[in-house]
């Protein structure tokens, strides 16, 4: 569970880092950006790993998942949402192969350098990401999908929903943030709605492969790009109904700040953080302003980590809202 | 010898500095510093009458090298921090040395000028034009001594090779040519040709997320003009001949050590990122540092390093914490004695580390104002990692992770160092008897 925790914790101080690697003088930093993917990716792989009891899920198609949490407690362990297309094929692939190591060198999330204008490697990383091998990842996709949904079935209440990426392979390819599970102990109510990530398929009790077209549309403004191949057409389960709801007038606003921002890949991260934020407000109203606070805050860029080791409220909070305070 | 170290001068400088390199002879050290500038200090004659002031350092030069850029195209600020300053050897009576910010690289002429023309027929002393009319007899302007002036021109400009942050140049032993390394590309230069360059290394992969490693430090033989090494991310040493190809993409050597399972943990792959590599001067070694060790390598043996030291494994331990206040990413450099029997690198609270290759002794010392009095022996110190703490050791707690020293030189010859803490600029001898 410590390792859980920490792992959440450097996930969060690491996106902090590539945030913050835009606005540094002199540009981005490739070395810096492809050691911080590089702990990305550990600290990703390590939380998949670290067995949790009870949350281990089988796909239907008998690929063994990492213990996935049902909680979406668990910060972007990949790029966030910021980093491009949501979950593109190509990621997803890897998901159920269920392998300790990436199938692709993680790096894919540092920064685009390349020729191109430094500032905009943010969304070269989602461009990274797109395999083009849309076909076997469609049909890992619905594989994982139907996994997704087993494990939403065990857990409890809308907690369940969340749960459940069996991601085998780390390659920190979240563009979407959306977290892979949470550390809180199942049915934690505070947690899951909270994390739910527009964009990630996400399991909810007999839904379709989940929608990220929940993703495009709160994306809109933040210029993700439109709704990845083998993401499934949205199906409209009950519990992702309540939550697209709710969450769109705050991905509204969080539009708005998007817009306001250099760029609008992590103007998307911003959105998916608010976005889960909503769910935070829903669920647990203090817990929620203590997050939207430091949500708030983020644009501004607070010293990433500095948060997290002040508040002595973080190991009982979701780790998911780790991250968002971290930002 | 690692003993007997007293401090000779300490200069401070307007910025941080962010390199330090003695010349040939170690009569000239230059110091470059975020601010795009370099300072140039030049040790004084032996003075018989000022016994005490014998050697001391003292400013030479000053000037800006580079200046902060714009680049319109990318939208990008361009840093003037001097990232590495190179000497050339002296061929006459002025100085040439090479400054390099993140992507342009300038030759410097460091001349004097002792005397000045008087005399003139067409100008007054003031400079004044003269009326030609007004001359009715010609003379011989003759040189007159004036005061010292050190002037500095930049004499070429090496722009615009390079995509990525340069972060070595070396200059080959044939005096001709020199090597540029970025993150991801080698280009090899001819010290008189501006407009081109060869790239003699590229490990840009056609897919940017394909990328695994970068180059972090590169270095020419100091004897073979065909052989240079770099280093990269992942802790590993290409040596690379050029006679073999003209792109020396696939390397003659690899070194690299096996990583030490049992050691493994988030920060694995940072810790293992060689910040340095520095050829010894018989060419027969090479030194990588990393960020909590020193190693050694024989030029024969790639599987293993021959040596390695621990520079401040207490560290171990923080990494986590180092990783939030971006320690972790800090570049320790490295270097050699003129004799390569000892090696010396920067640690953190102003300390650094002299590792004696024959003896197998390691001092720790500091480098601050407060412990360091002219003409005083500096006290080793010591880092306390367990419970008791004895006198006059320091816990690794109260350490200054913002006092670092990154950058040290050794004189190729005697036995005086430069330390660059911060802003500060320390330079150290052997006491004398």
């Amino acid at each position: 569970m410590e390792f859980k925790l920490e792992a959440h914790r450097i996930v969060s101080i690491s996106l902090g880092k590539i945030y913050n690697s835009r606005v540094q003088r002199g540009g981005i930093k490739l070395h810096k950006n492809l050691l911080v993917s590089l702990v990305l990716r550990s600290a990703r792989q390590v939380y998949l790993s670290d067995p949790c009891p009870g949350l281990y899920l089988a796909g239907p198609a008998g690929i063994p998942a990492p213990p996935p949490q049902q909680q979406p407690g668990e910060p972007a362990a990949g790029p966030p949402a910021g980093w491009g297309e949501p979950p593109p094929p190509a990621a997803r692939a890897s998901w159920p192969d269920t392998e300790p190591q990436p199938e692709r060198p993680s790096v894919s999330h540092a920064p685009r350098v390349g020729d191109e204008v430094p500032v905009t490697t943010v969304t070269g990383v989602g461009d990274v990401l797109q395999g083009g091998e849309a076909d076997a990842t469609e049909a890992a996709w619905s594989r994982v999908e139907r996994s997704r949904q087993a494990a939403a079935r065990e857990a409890e209440g809308p907690a369940g929903g969340w749960g459940v990426f069996p991601e085998g392979s780390l390659a920190a390819r979240r563009p979407c943030g959306c977290p892979l599970g949470g550390e809180d102990p199942p049915g934690t109510p505070a947690t899951t709605p909270r994390t739910a990530c527009c964009c990630a398929p996400r399991p909810a009790e007999d839904e379709p492969p989940a929608p990220p077209a929940v993703c495009p549309r709160k994306r809109g403004a933040a210029g993700v790009g439109g709704g990845p191949a083998g993401c499934p057409a949205p199906g409209s389960t009950p519990l992702k109904k309540p939550r697209r709801n709710l969450e769109q007038p705050p991905s509204g606003g969080e539009d708005d700040d998007a817009e306001e921002m250099e760029t609008g890949n992590v103007a998307n991260l911003i959105s998916i953080f608010g976005s889960s934020f909503s769910g935070l407000l829903r669920k647990s109203p203090g817990g929620g302003r203590e997050e939207e606070e430091g949500e708030e805050s983020g644009p501004e860029a607070a010293e990433p980590g500095q948060i997290c080791c002040d508040k002595p409220v973080l190991r009982d909070m979701n780790p998911w809202s780790t991250a968002i305070v971290a930002f | 010898c690692c003993c007997g170290r007293e401090l000779f001068s300490w200069r401070l400088h307007s910025d941080i500095i962010s390199t330090v390199e003695f010349n040939y002879s170690g009569d000239l050290l230059a110091t470059g510093d975020k601010g795009g500038r370099v300072v140039i200090f030049q040790r004084e004659q032996e003075n018989k009458s000022r016994p005490h002031s014998r050697g001391e350092y003292n400013v030479y030069s000053t000037f800006q090298s580079h200046e902060p850029e714009f680049d319109y195209l990318k939208s990008l600020e361009i840093e003037e921090k001097i990232n590495k300053i190179r000497w050339l050897p002296q061929q006459n009576a002025a100085h040439f040395l090479l400054s390099t910010n993140d992507k342009t690289i300038k030759l410097w002429k460091i001349s004097e000028r002792d005397k000045r023309a008087e005399g003139y027929n067409l100008k007054d002393e003031d400079g004044r034009l003269r009326d030609p009319f007004r001359i009715t007899a010609l003379r011989v302007p003759i040189l007159k001594p004036m005061d010292l002036m050190v002037e500095a021109s930049p004499r070429r400009i090496f722009a615009n090779a390079h995509t990525y942050h340069i972060n070595s140049i070396s200059v080959n032993s044939d005096h001709e040519t020199y090597l540029s390394a970025d993150d991801l590309r080698i280009n090899l230069w001819h010290l008189e040709i501006t407009d081109r360059s060869f790239n003699i290394v590229d490990i840009k992969p056609a897919n940017m997320e394909e990328l695994t490693e970068v180059i972090t430090a590169a270095e020419f033989h100091p004897h073979q003009c065909n052989v240079f090494v770099y280093s990269s991310s992942k802790g590993t040493i290409r040596l690379c001949d050029m006679r073999s190809s003209a792109l020396c993409d696939r390397h003659s050597k690899f070194f690299e050590e096996p990583e030490d399972p049992s050691s493994r943990s988030f920060f694995s792959e940072i810790i293992s990122s060689i910040s340095d590599v520095k050829f010894s001067h018989s060419g027969r070694y090479m030194m990588t540092r990393d960020y909590l060790s020193v190693k050694v390598w024989d030029l024969n043996m790639e599987s293993r390093p021959v040596e390695t030291h621990q520079v401040h494994e207490y560290l171990r331990s923080k990494l986590c914490s180092l990783y939030e206040n971006d320690c972790i990413f800090d570049k320790f450099e490295c270097c050699w004695n003129g004799s390569d029997s000892a090696i010396m690198t920067g640690s953190y609270n102003n300390f650094f580390r002299m590792f004696d290759r024959d003896t197998r002794r390691d001092v720790t010392l500091e480098a601050s104002r407060e412990s360091s009095k002219p003409r005083a022996s500096l006290k080793p110190r010591k880092v306390c990692t367990g419970g008791k703490r004895k006198k006059d050791e320091i816990s690794v707690d109260s350490l200054d992770f913002n006092k670092k020293i990154l950058h040290t030189a050794w004189h190729p010859a005697d036995n005086v160092i430069a330390v660059a803490a911060t802003n500060n600029l320390y330079i150290f001898q052997d006491k004398i008897n």
